[in-house]
């Protein structure tokens, strides 16, 4: 019986108007594509775009050199070298995130006692080379200090839910 | 424990067999069941202090630490019960009162106990809202630093220093929540054993201070080796993090170093990434180093080898080989050189007299086991200050004294022990010879009866002493006595005298002589054929050449040097340095390009220092001990045994077709089977050479702890700890004034190499007439060998 039923309805061209249905639909909705990159969409202050070392307000970098974010990173991604600082404080020497490595969870960010390493909101970043997705401590803090009242606004927005 | 009477006890449902007398948490660790502890370590006395190991024992009205209640029969026990483990959080508590949380700076942060007890039995949150204790630290020296906020007072660094090192060094002051570890005189710990209260060190409050924030526990790899700085060949872990050698922590071999490590052992380390660090193979042309491809440096190496051979003879060829390095190494360099049709092939740098060598065992043995020397009951010491030679065969030393035994020393000075020994027997070095023979017609005349009869020619050497007397009696009535001779023995330029009356001595006691092996390989070096008379195995060698001393006094054209370094590294390093500026070629195959070896070498062969090559040390009790490379060689830098290789192949030499380093073992493996151990050096008549009159002023001088080896004189921190070596003269009161010198004065010492000048200091350890100048030291290079006749004015 099923195999005739289905005969006769793909004569009727059943799916095709079901299918035109939805089409008609959308054509009088209004738009949602956006036009990148005049135009963006908003974002959440969870997003987790590109690395960031903060600094603390009086200068001094965060980070410790703990070394838990290169524990828990499950890619890799993440290279530290660490010392003795000439005040005694324990400090990186290097401080390397393999961009193409990074999987962007953000348990780097989650594993650190001291907000140091942050994902920012910046999802747009272009490299021209190879050797440019290793990004080193001294870029990460310059893009820290840079959108650092961003960073410090979503932590805080962020913060009620932790 | 099979002698040992056993009881059962029961833990947590499961029969346990505890030894009659123990406590329970040695029988719980035997048996794997986990107690959380912080102040018990089985090496240390208990005392039972933190309380973390509490548990319930039947019967008993409140838990109970497990680390201080003896087993008895029927005894159960259960760890994980409601109160054991309330018990045990409630502790917890405590111990984070005043402690900080700030694991993620912490040094310790990853191997600390206190942080693994802390996830098992510590509160989510602190209900501790007052202000928490800091304390104000201490500047230990150079190789342990400290946080003492972090400290739990678990005492395991007190009582080690106390029980184990031998010096109370550290305390406890002031009580209560007041209490602070610290030293007593505020000056740093001294002893020769400080890094391992790092280990015992259950939390952050002592750690390695070089290592200090270099890596964490969990991000390194973990290798076995062997020590390369004495004889003993401990056992130890590296920890490598991306190819570079990180830190050493000790590995357990209850046999040779139980869980402890001397700090050359753990720091000797520090000295591998130096700045002379030679990476690359280099020339010498025109006077100017050039760094060129593996193959033209080779190719320069055979030239130069060759070219001596065969313009000055065979025998102009020498290779002073450094006992540091591997069995295969070893064993290779004397192919070579003997393939080349020299016999002078030597790794005794540092010997004064091997006038005894063909009728020597087959390698210096130390008579009995490591372990053995716990039990003896008297012991001879012979030209050796075991604490700074062979800090673990001391700490053995130390054990038996711990247990009435009566240690006595003769050497050219009386050192800074951490026991004491019943008797120390100073006398110049020109003295002791007589002094032994003494003591040898001492026994023989008490006629124990259990040894020979006294050779000829020995009463002749005897000197009239009543202190040799004193030591015969004492060794006398001993049960398990034992005669050794230490580095300072081994120097001495009438060594052979002193080993065969050494021998004389122990057989006439009723017990064993050992001789106590400088280097990791000193033992190694016979075995492998690193002597002038003998091939691998011991079997004799076809064409007998000159001993390293000779090689350097008589002065050759052609040297091949495997990481040595002329100037520290011989046993006349005046006359080293003239026969090597002298030399047509020079071929040094070495991991460090020091400034004397740029000086006289032509061709430099950079070589894999300690941890890049896989090899073997045999130590002084014959144990052969192999190891793998952990990291690749610094730069072009390759494993000895293969830079040999290639220069083997280069010289188109036979045997050289090799693939591995097991296959060279295998070599000299076979050739050595059936090889015993002995330690019997026969006593000759008018063995003592001309040398023992004694008159005037002698110079007598020690390889201090942390000038050794290359490797070791490279480590910063030991160079700046408090017992290393420093260049200066040391005499007694009375010797001084005959001089005129006074305590801080320079004095001129002229010596048959040469002169120097050198600061004095006056110090009543050192017999009358002698002038102690520690040896190895650049700064007293043009002196010559460590023992001789000296003139000293005052400057
Ligand atoms: S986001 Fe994840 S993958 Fe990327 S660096 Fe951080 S931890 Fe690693
Ligand atoms: S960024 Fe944070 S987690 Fe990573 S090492 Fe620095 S302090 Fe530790
Ligand atoms: S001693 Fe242990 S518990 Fe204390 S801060 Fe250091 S790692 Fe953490
Ligand atoms: S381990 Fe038992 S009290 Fe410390």
């Amino acid at each position: 019986m099923r195999p005739l039923r289905e005969y006769v309805r793909s004569f009727l061209l059943v799916e095709l108007l079901q299918g035109l249905r939805v089409t008609g639909r959308h054509l009088f909705k209004r738009s949602v594509t956006l036009e990148f990159p005049e135009e963006v969409a908003p974002k959440s202050p969870r997003f987790r775009g590109l690395h960031a070392l903060r600094r603390y307000p009086n200068g001094e970098e965060r980070c410790i050199a703990c070394k838990l974010c290169e524990a828990v990173c499950p890619a890799l991604a993440i290279t530290i070298d660490s010392h003795q600082r000439a005040d005694g404080t324990r400090r990186t020497t290097r401080y390397e995130i393999d961009l193409f490595k990074c999987i962007y969870c953000g348990f780097c960010e989650e594993s650190c006692p001291v907000d140091s390493i942050v994902e920012t909101r910046i999802d747009w970043h272009l490299m021209e080379s190879r050797e440019q997705r290793v990004i080193g401590k001294e870029r990460l803090l310059e893009i820290g200090d840079q959108y650092e009242a961003q960073i410090a606004a979503d932590r805080a927005a962020d913060a009620p839910y932790r | 424990m099979s002698e040992q009477e056993t009881v059962t006890i029961e833990v947590d449902g499961r029969a346990v067999e505890a030894v009659k007398g123990e406590m329970v948490i040695a029988a719980t660790d035997r048996a794997g069941i986990h107690i959380p502890r912080f102040c018990y370590h089985k090496h240390l006395p208990i005392a039972a202090n933190c309380r973390m190991c509490l548990v319930d024992v039947e019967k008993a009205p409140k838990p109970m630490p497990a680390c201080a209640t003896a087993v008895a029969d029927g005894m159960k026990i259960t760890t994980d019960s409601q109160r054991a483990i309330a018990a045990q959080r409630g502790v917890m508590e405590f111990l984070l009162i005043n402690h900080p949380l700030d694991c993620p700076i912490c040094d310790q942060g990853g191997e600390c106990e206190l942080q693994d007890l802390a996830l098992g039995f510590g509160r989510g949150v602190s209900r501790f809202t007052e202000g928490k204790r800091s304390v104000e630290d201490e500047d230990l020296g150079p190789l342990v630093a400290t946080e003492m906020t972090r400290c739990i007072h678990c005492t395991r660094c007190v009582r080690f220093l106390d029980t184990v090192a031998g010096k109370k060094e550290l305390g406890g002051m002031f009580r209560g929540e007041r209490t602070e570890i610290k030293t007593y005189v505020g000056e740093g710990i001294r002893s020769e054993l400080s890094g391992n209260v790092i280990d015992l060190c259950p939390v952050g409050a002592l750690t390695n201070k070089p290592f200090r924030f270099r890596a964490r526990s969990w991000e390194m790899l973990s290798f076995p080796a062997v020590s390369p700085h004495d004889g003993v060949g401990s056992n130890m872990e590296l920890h490598t993090l991306r190819d570079r050698i990180m830190r050493v922590v000790p590995r357990e071999n209850e046999a040779i170093n139980q869980t402890w490590l001397a700090d050359r052992d753990r720091y000797g380390i520090e000295g591998l990434y130096s700045e002379d660090r030679l990476e690359r193979p280099m020339i010498k042309e025109g006077g100017q180093w050039r760094e060129v491809p593996w193959e033209i440096a080779l190719r320069r190496a055979a030239e130069s080898l060759r070219g001596v051979a065969s313009h000055f003879g065979p025998e102009a060829l020498g290779a002073l080989l450094a006992p540091t390095a591997t069995l295969e190494e070893l064993y290779l360099a004397g192919q070579l050189v003997r393939g080349l049709g020299s016999g002078n092939v030597d790794h005794r740098l540092r010997e004064g007299d091997t006038s005894d060598q063909a009728e020597a065992p087959p390698f210096p043995y130390m008579g009995q086991r490591i372990e053995e020397l716990a039990d003896k009951d008297a012991v001879l010491l012979v030209g050796a200050y075991t604490r700074h030679e062979q800090p673990m065969i001391n700490h053995r030393l130390r054990q038996a004294t711990n247990s009435g035994a009566a240690v006595m020393t003769l050497n050219p000075r009386r050192f800074e022990w951490n026991f004491e020994p019943v008797l120390e027997h100073a006398v110049a070095p020109g003295r002791m010879v007589a002094e032994l023979a003494a003591v040898a017609c001492a026994l023989a005349k008490g006629g124990k009866g259990k040894g020979a009869d006294l050779p000829d020619g020995v009463e002749a050497l005897a000197a009239k002493s009543e202190t040799a007397q004193r030591i015969a009696e004492r060794l006398k009535v001993a049960e398990r006595p034992a005669v050794l001779a230490g580095n300072m023995a081994a120097g001495h330029p009438e060594a052979a005298t002193l080993r065969a009356l050494g021998t004389l001595v122990a057989e006439l006691a009723g017990g064993p002589f050992g001789v106590l092996a400088e280097a990791a390989n000193t033992a190694g070096g016979w075995l492998a054929g690193a002597v002038p008379h003998r091939l691998a195995g011991g079997a004799e060698a076809p064409l007998s050449g000159l001993s390293a001393r000779e090689m350097v006094e008589r002065g050759l054209r052609g040297y091949l040097l495997l990481n040595v370094e002329p100037e520290a590294d011989l046993w006349n390093p005046a006359a080293a340095r003239q026969a090597l500026s002298n030399a047509d070629s020079v071929v040094a195959i070495t991991v460090y390009a020091g400034d004397a070896l740029k000086e006289s070498a032509d061709v430099l062969l950079p070589m894999g220092g300690f941890g890049e090559t896989a090899g073997t040390f045999v130590n002084s009790e014959g144990r052969w001990q192999s190891f793998r490379g952990v990291t690749s060689p610094l730069g072009e830098a390759r494993p000895g045994w293969k830079i040999l290789r290639a220069l083997g192949t280069v010289l188109e030499l036979e045997g050289f077709e090799l693939d591995n380093a097991e296959e060279v073992y295998r070599i000299v493996a076979a050739a050595c089977e059936g090889v015993a151990p002995g330690s019997r050096y026969p006593f000759h008549k008018g063995a003592a050479s001309a040398g023992s009159a004694s008159g005037g002023t002698e110079l007598a001088g020690a390889v201090p702890i942390y000038s050794g080896d290359p490797l070791v004189r490279r480590s910063q921190p030991l160079q700046h700890a408090a017992i290393a070596g420093q260049a200066e003269a040391v005499a007694a009161a009375e010797t001084a004034g005959r001089i005129g010198a006074t305590d801080g004065g320079m004095v001129r010492l002229e010596a048959e190499g040469g002169a120097v000048e050198l600061p004095l200091r006056i110090d009543e350890a050192i017999p009358a007439d002698t002038i102690w100048v520690p040896a190895a030291l650049r700064e007293r290079v043009d002196l010559g060998p460590p023992f001789g006749r000296l003139t000293v004015t005052a400057v």
